[in-house]
């Protein structure tokens, strides 16, 4: 494992090589948090490519990305682990017409094989051989009772579960927290974590995420697409388009067979970028229908 | 090398970045790892560790010029004939030598030393001033450092959680004398699972603020702090008003606090008007107020008070929504003032029906705001 990030150079050809475009700033962050061993919190506008960073981590480890998805509620029997009740019940039911001993079945029934493993608990023991990239999404999705309860299992990777006992973790996964700051997430968890801020891609970075992701795609119009979106980010918005709306964009123009960028296919995909209905108004209004800053937006 | 990380900790905290100690730990143990060849992997190593949000993450390589660049000054009093940067990384190269020599003779031991200075030399920062100052008198250096420290009182709401359940639809703790009754539909074998949760308590929070031209600079300090409180969950909402009342609830639900306070400013046709608190209340409490107002909701109104229109009519719309309303709580930057007394006639005929009259004029008022709301709001 520690053949991979040696130093921070290579970790920026290894994420090369695994199709992501990243700067040196977060290259080294990820370097740091593997040598510390601290969890990366990563926050940024949606669509910048945050839960990509989690997806490539796994691909560059060879190892398993576990995700927890955040969402208003989530709490322990969710994220962690919970009893197989109805299974336990029915085993009850059918150990009664055995001879088996009351104890015996208790001690059956309170087994691994009857707990439902959720992803904080599936992170700690997949961790046994090798381990696994946990991804917790959209945090600020979450409660408050939910992060404390997260830094519990962050700080030490171990959890007690009363009937069996406790399980440790033997090596630590890599823990990657997004957040679209819809919130703000406690200080505690925060202390914990590095702290990252992605931004929206400058032009070279946008352009050669685009030649990378997109097999077959022509340069010319991988050029237009990305001076076009790099403009569009220039205007205020509701919802400003990530790079993931990029891509989807130009791979929805491909998919056309309309390899450059004119007015008429603009208006009619619009859509692929723009996400809200006052967005695309206003796009429409205070731009397009302008001749010379419409001409900005489109190849010459 | 640790001593200088240290000190540049304690230069971040003096600008109101929230650094922790073991932040500062990780930071230096960062450095050790990554060596000290490259001023950007140094700046970017630092920067991870040491920020904890956006804003700090903006004002961080501003900082860390104005802080390294100063180091590099003193250090090289006698100048030398090499550019600028050959001297930045020899400096860096020099000092991480030093560490290492400090490593192996206890180094441990001398990062502890420092850092118990550091955490009992700061007894006056930036910040203990700032807190203090009048918002109004705020110069353009403060707004930085406060826009740190309100973004820290923006800490989430404790929500309590009540002691009662109620049947839920979600996972939670298992309903099991539910289950056991449907179970002998089935002969005993329970096939439909059940659960109960906690019930949440927590109370609307309504808040109606005065952006007219006398509250203009209070108001633009204040409405951040009141949009953080977007933590109280879904159910709050808000209105400004001067001459008449708008929502702004939409904007502060949909967009980040940062873009929202730029979209109220351009948005509200009034901003910085005169002020008609009496008939802003009054299409308060005939339009949204009806589906609002209950024995389960906190008004807080920001105001000075300074009213244009007729008496009557306030007093009369305070009247029906301190009647209506749990609590009402009046925040005025003008009673921070201790020779301060309602004298304004607008002022004293709502003070009646006012449940807590607090002054918001400088951070400290806030925070005692947060704390009085924390209290009300749950039951």
């Amino acid at each position: 494992m520690d053949l991979h990030f040696e130093s921070i150079d290579r970790v920026v050809e290894e994420l090369a090589e695994a199709q992501y475009i990243a700067d040196r700033a977060l290259a080294t962050v990820l370097f740091l948090s593997h040598r510390l061993g601290k969890p990366i919190f990563l926050e940024g506008e949606p669509g910048v490519g945050k839960t990509e960073v989690a997806i490539v981590m796994s691909r560059l480890f060879y190892t398993e990305l576990i995700r927890l998805q955040c969402y208003e509620g989530l709490d322990a029997s969710t994220s962690l682990y919970e009893w197989n009740y109805p299974k336990q019940l029915l085993h009850i039911r059918l150990e009664e017409q055995g001879q088996k001993e009351k104890e015996e079945i208790e001690e059956l029934i309170y087994s691994l094989k009857f707990l439902i493993k959720r992803p904080l608990l599936e992170a700690i023991l997949r961790s046994e051989d090798k381990a696994p990239v946990l991804l917790i999404d959209e945090i600020d999705r979450s409660d408050e009772e939910f992060e404390a309860f997260l830094l519990e299992v962050l700080s030490d990777f171990q959890i007690t579960i009363p009937e069996i006992g406790t399980i440790k973790a033997k090596t630590r996964p890599m823990v990657v927290v997004t957040s679209n700051r819809t919130r703000d997430v406690h200080d505690a968890l925060k202390r914990r974590c590095l702290y990252h801020w992605i931004e929206y891609p400058s032009f070279e970075k946008e352009y050669s995420i685009i030649m990378t992701r997109l097999a077959g795609i022509e340069s010319r119009f991988a050029e237009q697409v990305t001076n076009f979106m790099q403009k569009i980010r220039t205007v205020d918005l509701l919802k400003k388009p990530g790079i993931s709306e990029t891509l989807d964009w130009a791979q929805a123009l491909m998919v056309m067979h309309r390899q450059f960028l004119d007015e008429e296919v603009t208006m009619e995909t619009l859509g692929c970028i723009l996400k809200y209905q006052e967005d695309i108004e206003k796009f429409k209004k205070e731009i397009w229908a302008d001749q010379d800053q419409r001409a900005t937006y489109l190849p010459r | 090398m640790a001593g200088e990380v240290i000190r540049f900790a304690g230069f971040l905290k003096d600008r109101g970045f929230r650094v922790f100690q073991s932040s500062v730990k990780d930071a230096i143990r960062g450095l050790e790892i990554i060596g000290l060849f490259k001023r950007g992997d140094f700046l970017s190593s630092l920067r991870s560790n040491l920020c904890t949000n956006e804003l700090e993450w903006s004002q961080f390589p501003n900082l860390f010029d104005e802080f390294w660049d100063m180091k590099a000054l003193e250090r090289e009093e006698p100048p030398q004939e090499s550019t600028s940067e050959d001297r930045e990384v020899e400096e860096v190269r020099a000092d991480g030598e030093f560490l290492h020599d400090i490593d192996q003779q206890g180094g441990a031991e001398a990062g502890d030393i420092h850092e118990k200075e550091w955490l009992e030399g700061v007894t006056y920062s930036c910040l203990s001033r700032v807190e203090k100052k009048d918002l109004a008198d705020f110069e353009r250096g403060d707004i930085h450092v406060a826009q740190l420290a309100l973004k820290r009182m923006m800490e989430p709401f404790k929500i309590t959680v009540s002691r009662r359940s109620k049947r839920s639809q979600r996972a939670a703790s298992m309903d099991f004398p539910r289950i056991i009754r449907r179970s002998l539909k089935t002969g005993g074998t329970p096939m439909e699972l059940f659960y109960r949760e906690k019930k949440r308590r927590l109370k609307r929070l309504v808040i109606l603020a005065d952006v007219s031209g006398s509250m203009d600079r209070y108001a633009r300090f204040v409405m951040p702090f009141l949009l953080g409180l977007r933590g109280v969950g879904s159910r709050a909402e808000a209105y400004v008003f001067s001459t008449s009342l708008s929502s702004i609830s939409f904007m502060i639900r949909h967009l980040s606090f940062e873009k929202a306070l730029v979209r109220i400013a351009s948005e509200v046709p009034d901003w910085s008007g005169g002020t008609r608190i009496g008939y802003s209340l009054h299409q308060f409490n005939q339009g949204p107020g009806q589906r609002l107002l209950s024995r389960r909701t906190v008004v807080l109104i920001l105001s000075d008070g300074w009213d244009l229109g007729g008496k009557e009519l306030l007093r009369r719309e305070m009247e029906t929504l301190s009647r209506k309303a749990y609590c009402v709580v009046w925040l005025n930057p003008l009673a921070g003032d201790p020779d301060y007394e309602p004298v304004c006639q607008g002022m004293r005929v709502v003070l009646p029906y006012v449940d807590h009259f607090l002054p918001v004029a400088n951070l400290q008022g806030l925070k005692r705001v947060g704390r009085l709301l924390s209290r009300v709001m749950t039951h």
